[in-house]
């Protein structure tokens, strides 16, 4: 039975109090969540170890600088730590680091997972001219009536998986019409119910209103349903993508920044991926030119068939695109077909294996001869 | 390195036009097999390179391209870097594309054997996320400003570039100083001399009222330069300012990717080496109360400017792939300058000049020496 504690202060005030109990006890080593950094006041992930320095941590701030799979991947890649670390992310974020453990990028341990129903995020680049601080407050109206806060991620807009998997903890948000006055969270482990006790709090057994969210996911897929009829409009055939990435400069900053990418030297830019004076040669006897530097468009083919089986559409390669193509689209787009496929959710279950390294013998009957 | 020789040509209907009419003609006469060249994309919304080698397809190439989605130095090294052909390839850029790939030749990172550069005066590109939102409005826009010579709509660095006439490669489209309806032919270099001599172009009129407005024009842009130095500098001069500037940086690396001379396959930054363990991560957060994760965003930077700043090229390519907005090409093209100047080097100037940093002078930087005897 879960197990839900109650705390009547707004909820980031009710998480930071926790987070505070949690640090000043020794309950655990240090914190991981957003925080303001600098004068300005630019939002970024740390790694909090002074109580004190919690004073600036944002836990939801609307904004994912970096997906912090990417991050929680670094962080454990060389070592777990030794005592527990609490860490709070967003749902999307906690799968892409799930996907990366299944590929040995990382690991759960000594790890205490605090996630939320989440109301999505803003585009990066609004976090610097200020655009996310002036919207905060009606942000946080729309996640408190369940509806889509406008200026969000597309991804954001369309995502119905808004409810965290794996996490130790989940804070009820995303429909939570009081959110500004009390904070509702759900231990969902035994390790989040040792850890929380002795905290001051009101704790009982409710469970999240899943009524509620089933109303969020129906804005969304109407939503979703709108961007994918967008997209798929505009992706038809190889002609249609030639469109979509003919302004892609080769930055690769999709790769670089998806949590599921984790290859150290992708086999698009290593020595596979560059062709000798000879292959221009030929290739040019077969046609009149060819676009140079080559494999523009079977880079974000090869990526796709790369991840689209654990892509988690955070939407942080739409972000980092200098050229603005719509990359997060097409790639959750095509990913939930590939899903569908194989029955899999992204970031569901540790213990579930990707798809593509299950063999089953009765599995694509329909692709046989 | 040869005295600069032109010619006077007729540039009817347009410069671009006849530059491609000579490209072609070239082709025809075998004096190039193809020709790297920027071209419209079938969506229209961007610009790319394309080696041509059937030469009908010129006729819809775009010498001088209002964008630079892509660094040309990263197109020629993408077809030499394994080594020269069989083929002989004129390729059409800009000046500081030029200057790049001159660079990476030196590093070895492309091979100009079999290869012909041609540059032009340039007038500056715009940032292609200011083309993007409206690219046929922006072409004609770019096309009006680039003949009054008006860069406020550039690439901030391109308002301050004082080598957007600097002739590095084999041949150069002189338009500064030149009467109407012409432009110089200009050529650097015996491989230049060559091919406009199997043009039947004759390299022996008068370049003077091009040198003249060339060095008029690149003065100002010195001055402004300058200006635009001291006020940047007030900006981020000091680690304080400069941890500021870069707090908004995601660590995508865009910058070191479109970079044309960050060469390494795999970077430093991005290597095992700067991967640790989270007890040690959990040392530094102690030690300090707390750290930015990921730690040493400004480390990254610094540490680019010292492999890179001494072959910079100021193109303004990697403050274009900034998606967080950071004057970052104006940063590194700043230091950029300094570190040039110490070693008395202007990054892709001459073919022949080794790269400081690989050549050993045993007088050099007393300066700096241990002075204590």
């Amino acid at each position: 039975m879960t197990k839900s504690l109650k705390i009547n202060k707004s909820t980031e005030q009710g998480v930071l109090e926790l987070l505070k109990y949690l640090l000043e006890n020794k309950k655990v080593k240090a914190v991981f969540t957003l925080k303001k950094i600098e004068k300005k006041g630019a939002v970024a992930y740390s790694l909090i170890a002074d109580v004190k320095d919690l004073q600036d941590a944002v836990p939801f701030y609307p904004l994912m600088p970096v997906n912090a799979g990417n991050l929680l991947s670094r962080f454990t890649l060389k070592g777990s730590p030794d005592e527990l670390v609490a860490a709070v992310v967003k749902p999307c974020e906690l799968r892409g680091f799930v996907e990366l453990i299944k590929r040995e990028q990382g690991s759960l341990e000594n790890l205490l997972i605090i996630s939320s129903t989440c109301g999505g995020v803003y585009p990066t680049k609004f976090g610097v001219d200020g655009t996310v601080e002036k919207n905060l407050s009606k942000y946080w109206d729309a996640v408190k009536k369940g509806e889509i806060p406008d200026g969000s991620r597309p991804t954001c807009r369309s995502c119905e998986e808004f409810a965290p998997y794996v996490a130790d903890i989940t804070v009820d948000m995303l429909g939570k019409n009081d959110l500004d006055k009390q904070c509702m969270m759900f231990l969902n482990t035994k390790k989040a119910e040792e850890i929380a006790k002795g905290f001051k709090g009101d704790f009982s057994d409710k469970q999240m209103d899943s009524k509620k969210l089933d109303k969020a996911r129906e804005k969304r897929g109407i939503e979703k349903k709108k961007l994918f009829d967008e997209i798929d409009k505009k992706m038809n055939g190889i002609d249609g993508l030639i469109e979509i990435f003919g302004k892609c400069i080769s930055c690769h900053g999709c790769s670089k920044v998806c949590p599921i990418c984790y290859c150290v030297l992708c086999e698009f830019e290593s020595s596979d991926s560059e062709y000798g004076p000879s292959n221009f040669e030929t290739e040019l006897r077969k046609r009149p030119g060819l676009r140079v530097p080559p494999g523009t468009l079977y880079f974000h083919l090869g990526r796709l068939t790369h991840i689209s089986i654990s892509c988690v559409a955070c939407g942080a390669c739409d972000d980092v695109c200098p050229s603005d193509i719509p990359v997060a689209m097409v790639f959750k787009k095509v990913s939930e077909s590939v899903q569908k496929m194989f029955d899999y959710i992204p970031g569901k279950n540790v213990d579930e294996k990707i798809p593509l390294i299950t063999f089953k013998k009765d599995e694509f009957k329909e692709f046989e001869g | 390195m040869s005295k600069l020789k032109g010619a006077i040509v007729a540039a009817k209907p347009s410069v671009e036009k006849t530059i491609i009419g000579m490209l072609e003609k070239s082709m025809k006469k075998g004096v190039f097999d193809a020709v790297i060249i920027p071209m419209r994309a079938p969506s229209g919304d961007s610009f790319a390179y394309v080696l041509v080698k059937d030469k009908s397809l010129l006729k819809d190439a775009t010498p001088l391209p209002p964008t630079m989605f892509v660094q040309g130095a990263k197109a020629v090294s993408s077809v030499t870097r394994l080594g020269k052909g069989k083929i002989k390839i004129a390729a059409v850029m800009r000046p500081c594309e030029v200057r790049a790939t001159v660079e990476l030749a030196k590093l070895g990172q492309a091979n100009l054997e079999n290869m012909t550069i041609i540059s032009m005066d340039c007038p500056g590109v715009l940032p292609s996320s200011d083309f993007l939102k409206y690219p046929e409005k922006n072409i004609k826009l770019f096309n009006e400003a680039a003949k009054k010579l008006d860069d406020k709509m550039m690439r901030p660095l391109c308002q301050i570039c004082d080598k957007s006439s600097m002739v590095s490669g084999d041949l150069h489209i002189g338009t500064l100083g030149a009467k109407k309806d012409t432009f110089f032919l200009i050529s650097n270099s015996t491989k230049g001399d060559d091919a406009a001599n199997k043009l039947g172009i004759n390299l022996k009129d008068n370049i003077d009222s091009w040198q003249t407005k060339v060095k008029t024009f690149s003065d100002e842009k010195k001055k402004k330069r300058k200006k635009a130095h001291k006020e940047l500098k007030a900006k981020v001069g000091g680690i304080d300012n400069l941890v500021e500037t870069f707090s908004h940086c995601i660590n995508c690396h865009n910058c070191m990717r479109v970079c044309p001379v960050c060469i390494c396959r795999l970077c430093y930054f991005d290597s095992d080496k700067v991967k640790h363990s989270a007890e040690d991560y959990l040392e530094r957060a102690e030690s300090k109360g707390s750290i930015r994760f990921l730690p040493d965003t400004t480390l990254f930077q610094m540490g680019r400017m010292m492999h890179m700043s001494i072959s910079c090229v100021s193109c303004g390519a990697c403050e274009d792939a900034c998606s967080m907005s950071i004057p970052v090409g104006q940063i590194f093209s700043m230091i950029a300058d300094e570190t040039q100047a110490l070693f008395d080097y202007v990054s892709g100037k001459n073919l022949d000049e080794p790269i400081p940093l690989v050549a050993y002078k045993e007088e050099e930087l007393l300066e700096v020496e241990d002075s204590d005897d």
